[in-house]
Parts: structure tokens; C-alpha cells; sequence
């Protein structure tokens, strides 16, 4: 009897699994995201699998102090993702190692992707040794955050916008017992100045160190001015919210996560306080930082992550990533939304980003940021002189960069 | 129930009995093997490389350079500096750490006091508590201008420093932090060896007119001296590895004032990538541990007294 049945059973199995042999089974692509934005991506995930079905996307959540950590360690030992939100201060790291796929020739077909559609300064940084490694996600700029009627009750009706008015308002703000600006020795802080002062920490070969130069040595003799002064605390750490409610720190440069943070937690202070771009010398240049998508080198799925990172970089989900988390756009497009257009406090980025610098892609900036926060604090206890410090920086980062 | 005599034994009883005995120990010596004397031991080869960043992926990418980084270390002004900073911080803790378990100890142990256990809790909860949680609380009480220190300090008249932003008075900031963690477990270690202390050598003591002091110090602290040899010795070893208190308060600032071995090691290891630079102190770290240990045994063979030390 079975052998009757036997041509009609092979039939109908062929029958059920050709289909299977020839339709693709869904590929899924592991993806890190950390702190936030890891909490909030699996927002938008579904819509880029409705739109391509052949790609199931797994978001793993990594809390943002653990995941430099945790990525190193997956590199080393070849468990790191397809893909992941990479800082941009990490980049050069990652791509010295080796760790990520080199993406000049996905960029090179792309038309979605191309470095003009972004910030110059925020490009940069997924740029390692003149090799693309990252594509920015969204950006972070640093701009002033002032106290409107403070200012306004002490003369003052409009922000600093220059060195020289940046020194007098904190000044004047500082004479009735608090300080005239939150300001540390952190290199986030100081860089700008060098970089508003038309100088930079190393040449384009990022080989040679550019800390004796004029415009460093004077941006660095301007920041130690402003905490020899006493407008600017050495060593103490306050609550940044309640210093800025009570105007103990009447100004302070921050990005912009902080804008939500200040609405919703220092209600009482609404409408009193304000953000203006950095102060000017030779530029209004500000520190930009963010995180990039990267690709790295193991993954079996190069294309499919390509694909979703060009869906994360169209203009409307650029759009909707920032309804979602309020983080700012890379992509310049996503800027003329009229969502984002028609804040004013977006327009203040805006134009920041415009002018926007990232620190040198280099593996040694961790070394190299150590030893120009090192020195800077030197010279702001007056342990050192400015030129002192600026010799000897010189010579801390010629030794890093000799092992490099 | 018939006493046993020694029964007759077949030969290769004893070896099936020592092979019995290894399986029901390799499972430990297997997880000690892979996971701390491999690791021991990779640190040990590592540091006899220039294992940086590019070896991450590439392990063949890293040559070996002999004694080249301890070479480095000699010279390299923040290993110094690191060094003087973590004895200048273990040389105020340990005895101070030492001193008020010890007195803690005993005032837990005396016979009138109530509540034992609510007390003996209260004093080992640092001890269990997270040191970040520590750090939030204790960045506020350190504070130059609204924090308790300094208010408490204001109140017989003294103007407190800015603890944690002045080079100064940070290393003993972060020293009264290590203290009030590690006062927890000396004290339960303490409790347990004067608990050991049979009672009638006080009586006797008692009858013979001796007063506390003269107790304490004739024979709490000899029999104690067993007790107080692990407590010195965990106590050194674990403060001469200072990390988590300067990496979560002051991250080695203001200016490299608290910067300790072990955060020196975390620095270049995981930040700077390294590895090779960074095994090299750690094994220099492992060695003066080491030196440290075996002066202090040396030094208690030397001290008579009942038992040996």
C-alpha cells in the first residue's frame, strides 16, 4: 500500500519545501545601543522591518558606562555585534584595532549617504586615517546656557559674544558672592577656546603637536584667567541644577540634553533663562561630539546593516528620531522640517553646528586628552605658567604619540 | 556497638582514596587554574610585551621587548607618584582601621550593652554597600561649601578645606571614606577572636586585683595576637590595591592626588589600552604586596607569646 502512496508522499514534500529552499529565511542583525537611546530604539525599529522584510533587527541595551567596556571585550573576543552606536570619541579606537568595516565604498554607491547631507565637523569624526568607519546618528554641541534675567538685572541685554564680553558679564555677575560661570578643566571645556582662537591640538597629519603655538598658548592664558579671577570655581563641584536655579552659576556651557533636563526639573526658573552660541575670537567654534553607526569587521551581514543604516539616516526618520528623543539630527536636512526649524532654541544649535569642531581621530586621544586636562589644571592652580605648561604638554604628547 | 579495630588494608587502598579525593577537588582546582592562575600568568607574559590597542583584535600584532617596560616604570614620574600616594593614604588607614575595630570590637563584646546586633549591623552596612551609592552621599558630606564636614567643622570654629578639590586634603578625604568601609569587617573578625578568649583567664585575673586596663593589655591582646596577625594582613593587602573610593570620587584628581597603583593600572590598562605597560606595574604592585606580607610574618615570628604568630 505504501509504495502506492510513495510518488504522491515525495510530491507533496518537494512540494512544501522548494518554496522554503528558494524564499530567503529573515536575516537578523544584533545591534548595540546604549543608554537612552538603546531604551527608545526598538521605537522605530518595526518600521524599518516593515519596510524591508527580509531583515529582523535585535536591539541590545547597553548602559552608556559599562559599553566601552563591554565592546572592547566583545572585539577581543570576536562576540561584538553587527552593528552599534559608537561614540565619537571612540572611533579612533575601534578602528585601530581593526574592529570595523571600512565603509568608503558603501558610502561611494549610496544616495542616501553622503558626507555633504552632514555637519563638516560632525562627519570627521567617523573619518579614521582618511577612511569613513562611522556615519553620524545624531550630534551634541556644546552651547552657552545663561540666565536671561540675571544678565538682564546686571546691564546686561544680550549674551556675550565675545572673549572680551564673556570676561566682563562674568565679572560683573561674579561681584555679589557666587561665580560668573560654571567652568571646569575638562578638555570638552577648554577646546573650544583653542579652537575659537583658530589654533587645534595637532596638525592635520595628526603627528605633530600644535600646543605651542600662539593661539593655544593664548586661549589657555584666557581660560586661566577666568578661574585666577575668581569668576570660575577651582575644585569644587556643585549641583549644576540648583547652582543654575539659584544663579550661583549664573552661565555655564552644556549640550543639549540639558535643555529637557532644565524644563522639567527647575520649573520655577521658565522663561528665565535662555542658550547663545560660544563666545567669538577668530570663530565661534564649539566642541561637537554625538554618536556614529559603525559597522564592525566579523559581521556575516555587511549589506543589510548598510541598509539600516541608511534608513536611520534618511531625513524623515532623522525627523521622527528626534520627536522620539529629542536628540539632535546629523543629517542637515532634517533640519529644515519645520518641526525642528520653527524651535528656537534649535535654531541656536543650528547655527552652532555650523561651526562645529571634533577633536583629532587619533587612537592616542585618550592619552593625549589625559595630558591637556593634566597640564590645564596646572596651570589653573598656578602651578605652572601657561608657557610652562604649554612646553611641557608639548613634550607629554610627542612621547604618546612616538609609541604610536 | 563493638569498637573499630584498624581493618586490614588491599594494597592501592590509600591511592583510590587520594584519587577520590582529587575528583572531589578538581572541580575548584580547574576553576582556579583557568581563572585565576591562567590569567596570573598571562599578566606575566604581557608585561614583557608592548600589548597596545592595535593587539586588541591582533594578538600577533604585539612583540615581546623584555624588561623594556620596567624599565619604563622607573622612569615614569606618575608610577611614583601613584606609589606615594597609595602608601601615604594605607599609612594613615591601616593603623586608623586597625586601632578602631579593635576598640569597637571590645565595646561590642562587654556584657552590659543592649542592643549587640542592631550596633553590630550599623557598623558592617558600609561594608556591603555600594560604593557608588557611598560615593553620591560622601561627595555631599566632603563639599567645600554646604557639606556636613565642614559644617560640623565650622561649629568649633574651624574653616574646612575643600576636601575633595584641594591636593592637600584629598587623600585624607578619601582616607576617612576607606576607613568608615573597611571598620565593618575587621570589627566582625575582632568580635569572633575575643569571643575565642576563654572567660576564666579574666576571672582569674579579677581575683588577682587586675584592673581593665592592665586585662586588655596583658591578656586580651596576647591571645588576641593570632587574630590581629590576619586582620594587619588583609587589611595592608587590601589597602595597598586603593581603588574604588579615588575612581568614583576624584577619578585620581585634583592634579594626580589621589591617584593610586591600582587606578594607575586601570588607567593605562582600559583607557590607554596599554596592557603590556599596565601588567608590568600590576606585577610590581604584586610584589611589594608580596614583601610587605612576608615583613609582617617575619615580624610576628619575632614577638613571643602564647602560640605562634
Amino acid at each position: 500500500m505504501l509504495h502506492k502512496m510513495l510518488p504522491y508522499l515525495i510530491l507533496t514534500v518537494t512540494l512544501f519545501t522548494t518554496p522554503m529552499a528558494f524564499s530567503k529565511e529573515p536575516v537578523t542583525i544584533t545591534i548595540w545601543a546604549m543608554g537612552e537611546e538603546g531604551l527608545n530604539l526598538e521605537k522605530i525599529t518595526p518600521r524599518f522591518e516593515k519596510e524591508n522584510p527580509d531583515i529582523k533587527v535585535k536591539v541590545v541595551q547597553i548602559p552608556w558606562n559599562l559599553a566601552y567596556d563591554k565592546l572592547i571585550t566583545a572585539v577581543a573576543g570576536g562576540t561584538a555585534p553587527d552593528l552599534a552606536q559608537v561614540g565619537t570619541t571612540w572611533m579612533a579606537a575601534f578602528a585601530a584595532m581593526g574592529a570595523l568595516l571600512p565603509l568608503d565604498e558603501f558610502v561611494a554607491r549610496s544616495e542616501i549617504v553622503s558626507p555633504d547631507h552632514f555637519f563638516p565637523g560632525s562627519w570627521n569624526t567617523g573619518v579614521v586615517g582618511n577612511v569613513v568607519y562611522g556615519i553620524p546618528w545624531y550630534v551634541d554641541v556644546r552651547v552657552l546656557y545663561y540666565r536671561t534675567d540675571i544678565l538682564h538685572a546686571a546691564g546686561f541685554d544680550h549674551p556675550p559674544t565675545s572673549w572680551e564680553e564673556l570676561f566682563e558679564v562674568a565679572r560683573v555677575l561674579a561681584k555679589k558672592g557666587n561665580y560668573g560661570l560654571a567652568l571646569s578643566p575638562h578638555w570638552q571645556e577648554f577646546l573650544p577656546f583653542v579652537w575659537q582662537a583658530g589654533g587645534d591640538v595637532l596638525d592635520e597629519t595628526l603627528t605633530r603637536p600644535r600646543v605651542t603655538e600662539p593661539e593655544f598658548i593664548e586661549a589657555l592664558e584666557f581660560f586661566v584667567s577666568l578661574f585666577q579671577t575668581g569668576l570660575a570655581p577651582i575644585g569644587e563641584t556643585i549641583d549644576l541644577f540648583e547652582a543654575f536655579r539659584t544663579g550661583f552659576y549664573p552661565m555655564f556651557f552644556s549640550g543639549p540634553w540639558m535643555v529637557e533636563l532644565i524644563s522639567s526639573r527647575l520649573p520655577d526658573i521658565k522663561g528665565r533663562w535662555s542658550i547663545a552660541m560660544m563666545p567669538k575670537k577668530v570663530t565661534r567654534a564649539s566642541f561637537v561630539g554625538g554618536s556614529n553607526w559603525a559597522i564592525f569587521s566579523g559581521t556575516r551581514y555587511p549589506e543589510e546593516c548598510w541598509r539600516f543604516i541608511e534608513f536611520m539616516v534618511r531625513p524623515d526618520v532623522q525627523v521622527e528620531w528626534y520627536r522620539i528623543l529629542r536628540a539632535l539630527p546629523a543629517v542637515k536636512a532634517a533640519w529644515q522640517d519645520p518641526f525642528i526649524a520653527e524651535e528656537p532654541m534649535m535654531q541656536v544649535f543650528g547655527a552652532q553646528l555650523e561651526e562645529a569642531v571634533a577633536p583629532p581621530a587619533t587612537p592616542a586621544w585618550e592619552e593625549i586628552a589625559q595630558a591637556i586636562m593634566h597640564r590645564v589644571e596646572e596651570a589653573i592652580r598656578g602651578v605652572r605658567s601657561p608657557a610652562e605648561a604649554v612646553q611641557l604638554l608639548d613634550q607629554d604628547i610627542r612621547t604618546i604619540l612616538a609609541r604610536f | 556497638m563493638r569498637a573499630r579495630a584498624p581493618v586490614p588494608r588491599r594494597p592501592g587502598y590509600l591511592r583510590a582514596r587520594a584519587r577520590t579525593g582529587f575528583l572531589f577537588v578538581s572541580p575548584a582546582i580547574i576553576l582556579f587554574g583557568l581563572f585565576l592562575m591562567g590569567p596570573i600568568i598571562g599578566a606575566l607574559v604581557l608585561s614583557f610585551t608592548d600589548f597596545n590597542v592595535r593587539a586588541i583584535k591582533n594578538w600577533l600584532s604585539a612583540s615581546f621587548i623584555g624588561l623594556n617596560n620596567y624599565r619604563s616604570l622607573i622612569h615614569d614620574p606618575l608610577f611614583w607618584i601613584s606609589l606615594r600616594n597609595t602608601f601615604y593614604c594605607v599609612a594613615i588607614t591601616v593603623p586608623l582601621t586597625i586601632i578602631i575595630s579593635l576598640t569597637v570590637a571590645l565595646l561590642l563584646n562587654s556584657k552590659r550593652l543592649k542592643l549587640k546586633s542592631l550596633f553590630r549591623l550599623l557598623y558592617f552596612l558600609p561594608v556591603i554597600t555600594t560604593t557608588a551609592a557611598m560615593a553620591v552621599v560622601w561627595r555631599w558630606i566632603f563639599n567645600y561649601r554646604f557639606g556636613l564636614a565642614n559644617w560640623l567643622l565650622s561649629l568649633i570654629g574651624i574653616h574646612g578645606p575643600n576636601w575633595l578639590g584641594d591636593p592637600a586634603w584629598a587623600i585624607p578625604a578619601i582616607a576617612a571614606m576607606v576607613i568608615w568601609r573597611g571598620v565593618g569587617f575587621n570589627m566582625v573578625i575582632f568580635l569572633a577572636g575575643l569571643q575565642g578568649i576563654p572567660s576564666h583567664f579574666y576571672e582569674a585575673a579579677a581575683i588577682d586585683g587586675a584592673n581593665a586596663w592592665q586585662m586588655f593589655r596583658y591578656i586580651t591582646l596576647p591571645l588576641l595576637r593570632p587574630t590581629t596577625f590576619f586582620v594587619t594582613i588583609m587589611t595592608l593587602i587590601g589597602h595597598v590595591q586603593l581603588f574604588e573610593e579615588p575612581f568614583i570620587m576624584t577619578e585620581g584628581g585634583p592634579l594626580n592626588a589621589t591617584l593610586s597603583v591600582a587606578m594607575y593600572i586601570y588607567r593605562l590598562g582600559f583607557r590607554f589600552f596599554r596592557l603590556g605597560y599596565a601588567s608590568s606595574l600590576a606585577y610590581v604592585l604584586f610584589v611589594i604586596i608580596l614583601m610587605i606580607t612576608l615583613i609582617r610574618i617575619k615580624v610576628g615570628q619575632s614577638e613571643f607569646g602564647y602560640g605562634e604568630s
